[in-house]
């Protein structure tokens, strides 16, 4: 038989893209309601969690590939299975989809019946060996024509998560969204894993590097990106409100016009590391280090509590006076 | 490491295990049309069942090495395309045909609980779940030929250009996991009437052989569970009889590692049409772990892929029913 | 805010209009993108003058993401990417301009379910980013105008404003041609109706803009005779009138641009520096443009007469 063989094949190597964008209704959505908006089947249930903050997770869904994997080095390798895409919603306000797949070191030279790949949801196995380090690379740098486009996974989730009726499309800010690709190379169990490095490109792409132990799921991977990338959102949209706001430039009311969206929906949201495997937690360390992400949010809420405090200032004075 | 201290429930997965045997056998999966011919049909049916399932036992003490299988068996009734007679009247004929060709009918199912059994949408849930096996090119678009309502094994004939275009020569469709030459086939899953959605006798079938080999859930619960007989008589109304009746008492587990299938080789095409639905079907991957896990446990390992758990014997029919068929 | 900008006819100066609406949107802090919807005939990497855009966009642009041939289409940062010198210095509280091309090679392609989903996809996407989303469509009664009229009466749109501009020439036929467009049996209004479009508010979401329009008290025209001069405003009067019998009268005009050589003949943004240093365009049109674009969103020009 065929279908035992690949069985135990070991990932070495674990790639995804997360996507993360405001979630474009006028209000944030409760528990309940998020619930039903990830419900991408009938039959299988939301993750949701309410502590420390309010979380929904979706079941994941598979999409069939067959083609070649983006490689660095030009190497063309053909790869099927299939990849995993999730959704995630944060607070009722930011929306996360991440398509992501595992590949064993090497696959048969042949394609296997449909069946057998799908025992195996988010596995993608090539045709002979698989170049590790420039297939890593290749994820990350992006897929050309043909090539695998997990971008396009993610997307394609994302859309059909934005058509669902419960989204009124009045959100109550402008927002753009970001795209965070990872490659996690595998090392053997009982190794540390380590966050090897966080790239910040133009056009709202970020790149990660890990390396993770083969024992902990891609799915808790995926998971530890997504937080890295709500995050890196958060920063993202923040300091661009605060640009747009033309603090000091323009009139002190309309740059607090500008801001308010940011009290009322965004600055409550900053929770690193509060949905993350704990094995996988502590990878947030050396960005807290260098560049400091809390720091620089911490810097960000002050400034915009500065500013708010301070057209606060006329509006005291002005009901002093009229007593 | 130290245990966590908190938890929530809403947070965390679960998948409920079901008991399972070593085989499912299903003695008969007859239409209206059978039961109509009377009980003579019904009779030669039997007969020619029990041969077979003497070989499936054998077959199935095989894979476990010698020790006493867990066998049950099944029986399904149609009641979702053609309604006929009652259970009440039917029901009891079935079983007294079984027992005088020395067969006993564990428990019995009405096709329509394939559908929705217990006001779960069965087929609603197994179609979300397709996921189309991709020709060679896919690369994270959507399949560009997918024909909703329809699942295919390979790459159909594209659609024809509009008549001003240059006339294409016929491009023959593919399948996918072709050796040398294709045999390609697509199956309808449903179709609309009335704004009503009827499923396809292959669709259900799959739905049926997923709830056989343990596979269904809903929400981490299982689903077309067997309720007890209480022996008296049968409803008045197919609507009023359990999509699944355990009929005796001291049956095993009517789900199973693997099943198998005995039927009239008119309905070859209908199960082929079952196994590439099958070999498309993303499964609850809970469930499916469960049964890996505790058929490995037991030295009867299931194949990995789910269409391989499901096996046939497809056998001639009785001369005097070709006369009535019109399938 | 979506704007679809439509015309019966070419010539009508309409992709070099709508661009620099964009233009003076993004001058204004809106965060702006435009997309060519002009299928067949994208013009709009030349109004911006982002020339490798244009190569970028081969088969990456809103045709190859409609059909689904790719994720996202190409999308150009005006300010960064232009070869115009003035444009290359983005003024200091400007929003971001982004361009979205059409392919060079995609051509008219058959609705299917797929596209208009995709169509969707794109547009409530770039809502949730851009302040103004500017539409250039191809002209007539064309494909890109079919598809946005279903998109747009689609549940999943609904919440989402948008507003059409026909631009005409100031001319009879032009004018004639228009009022068909918008009202004839096989207009846009029919074809939203048709589709599922409540009359009255995509009539109260039309608004006419008048291109090309000689301005008989101009200076450019001081030095012509008397009787060429009363010639002139006779014409005028009676294409007012013409227009007003046709249902596009004063209340559902928008704005007028006038006559200017520069939008005719070179079809790219006019900057200020075109106005007050080379001054090769006039002040009139960069007001005329400034005000049509403050209109878009200013609801006193698009209650319902």
């Amino acid at each position: 038989m065929t279908t035992a063989s690949g069985q135990s094949a070991r990932p070495v190597l674990a790639c995804g893209e997360v996507r993360t964008c405001l979630l474009p209704s006028f209000q944030p959505l409760d528990g309940r309601a998020a619930a039903q908006l990830l419900r991408l089947r009938a039959d299988e249930q939301v993750r949701v969690s309410e502590r420390p903050n309010l979380y929904a997770l979706s079941p994941e869904v598979l999409t069939g590939i067959d083609c070649r994997l983006p490689t660095s080095n030009g190497a063309k390798v053909r790869a099927v299975g299939t990849v995993a895409a999730r959704a995630a919603l944060t607070e009722g306000r930011v929306l996360q989809a991440t398509a992501h797949f595992s590949a064993p070191a090497a696959g048969p030279d042949l394609r296997r019946p449909w069946g057998d790949y799908l025992v195996r949801p988010g596995l993608v196995e090539s045709f002979g060996k698989l170049p590790e380090q420039a297939a890593a690379e290749g994820a990350l740098r992006g897929g050309g024509r043909g090539e695998l486009d997990l971008g396009m996974i993610a997307e394609g989730l994302l859309a059909q998560l934005l058509r669902h009726p419960l989204l009124d499309h009045k959100a109550p800010f402008k927002s753009r969204r970001t795209h965070l690709r990872w490659a996690a190379r595998r090392v053997p169990p009982g190794e540390a894993p380590s966050l090897e490095r966080f790239t910040l490109a133009e056009d709202g792409l970020r790149t990660v590097e890990l390396k993770v132990p083969e024992d902990t799921p891609t799915a808790a991977v995926a998971g530890l990106c997504e937080d890295l990338a709500l995050h890196d959102w958060l920063l993202t949209t923040v300091v661009h409100m605060l640009d747009n706001s033309r603090l000091g430039a323009a009139d002190g009311p309309s740059a607090v016009l500008a801001l308010r969206p940011a009290v009322d929906h965004l600055l409550h949201l900053w929770m690193p590391r509060a949905h993350v495997d704990r094995t996988l937690g502590h990878l947030w360390d050396v960005l807290e280090r260098e560049p400091g992400f809390t720091r620089q949010w911490r810097n960000l809420v002050q400034r915009i509590r500065d500013q708010l405090a301070v057209q606060a200032i006329p509006l005291l004075h002005q009901a002093l006076s009229t007593r | 490491m130290r245990d966590t201290v908190f938890r929530e429930t809403t947070a965390e997965p679960r998948t409920q295990s079901v008991p399972l045997s070593h085989l499912s056998l299903e003695l008969g999966h007859l239409y209206m049309e059978d039961f109509e011919a009377g009980p003579g049909r019904l009779r030669e049916h039997f007969a020619e069942v029990r041969i077979w399932v003497d070989a499936a036992r054998a077959s199935a003490a095989r894979r476990t090495g010698g020790k006493r299988p867990r066998i049950s068996t099944c029986f399904l009734i149609d009641d979702y395309f053609t309604r006929f007679s009652t259970p009440a009247e039917l029901v009891p004929v079935v079983l007294a045909e079984a027992e005088k060709a020395g067969l006993v009918i564990d428990y019995l199912a009405r096709e329509s609980g394939c559908a929705v059994a217990d006001r779960i949408e069965l087929a609603e849930s197994v179609m979300h779940r397709l996921v189309e096996s991709p020709p060679p090119g896919s690369y994270g678009s959507r399949p560009p030929v997918s024909q909703t309502g329809w699942l295919a094994n390979g790459q159909r004939t594209p659609a024809t250009r509009s008549a001003l275009s240059d006339a294409k020569a016929w491009v023959p469709p593919q399948e996918t996991a072709a050796r040398n030459h294709s045999v390609f086939m697509d199956a309808e899953l449903w179709s609309e009437k009335d704004g009503r959605r009827l499923w396809s006798c292959p669709f259900l079938a799959a739905v049926w052989q997923l709830a056989r080999l343990g596979l269904l859930r809903h929400l981490g619960e299982p689903v077309l569970t067997p309720r007890p007989w209480d022996g008296a008589g049968f409803p008045p109304d197919w609507d009023r009889l359990p999509p699944l009746l355990q009929l005796n008492p001291a049956a095993t587990p009517f789900s199973a590692y693997r099943t198998c299938t005995l039927m009239p080789n008119r309905f070859l095409a209908v199960e082929d049409a079952v196994r590439l639905i099958l070999d498309q079907v993303d499964v609850d991957s809970g469930a499916l772990k469960q049964v890996a896990e505790r058929s490995a446990r037991e030295g009867a390992e299931v194949p990995a892929a789910v269409a391989q758990r499901a096996t046939y014997v497809f056998y001639e029919e009785p001369t005097n029913s070709l006369t009535t068929e019109g399938t | 805010m979506l704007i679809f900008a439509a015309s019966d006819k070419g010539g009508t100066g309409r992709s070099v209009t709508s661009a620099n609406l964009a233009y003076h949107r993004a001058l204004a802090g809106d965060d702006v993108c435009y997309l060519d919807f002009d299928f067949g005939s994208p013009t709009a990497t030349a109004v911006f003058d982002v020339p490798d855009a244009r190569q970028a966009a081969e088969d990456r642009g809103l045709h190859a993401y409609l059909i689904g041939e790719v994720s996202e289409p190409v999308r150009v940062d005006v300010w960064a990417d232009t070869e115009h010198h003035v444009l290359r210095n983005r003024p200091s509280g400007s929003g971001r301009l982004v361009l979205m091309p059409g392919d060079l090679s995609g051509g008219e392609f058959a609705t299917t379910d797929d596209n208009l989903h995709r169509c969707v996809d794109l547009l409530l996407r770039l809502n949730s980013e851009f302040d103004v989303i500017v539409v250039d469509l191809s002209a007539g009664r064309s494909y890109a105008v079919d598809m946005v009229l279903e998109a747009t009466s689609q549940r999943e749109l609904s919440g989402v404003d948008a507003r059409w501009l026909v631009f005409h020439r100031w001319t009879r036929q032009h004018v004639a041609a228009a009022a068909g467009l918008v009202y004839g049996k096989r207009g846009i209004v029919a074809g939203g109706v048709a589709r599922g479009h409540d009359e009255d508010t995509l009539r109260g979401a039309i608004r006419f803009v008048r291109a090309a329009v000689p301005d008989p008290e101009s200076a450019l025209w001081s030095q012509v005779s008397a009787t060429q001069s009363a010639w002139m405003r006779a014409c005028d009067r009676d294409l007012k009138q013409l227009a007003s019998t046709l249902g596009i009268g004063y209340s559902q005009v928008l704005g007028s641009v006038p006559l200017e050589p520069v939008l005719q003949w070179r079809e790219q943004l006019i900057t200020d520096e075109d106005v007050l240093d080379s001054q090769i365009a006039t002040m009139e049109t960069w007001r005329a443009l400034s005000d049509l674009a403050g209109r878009l969103t200013d609801d006193k020009y698009w209650e319902q007469a």
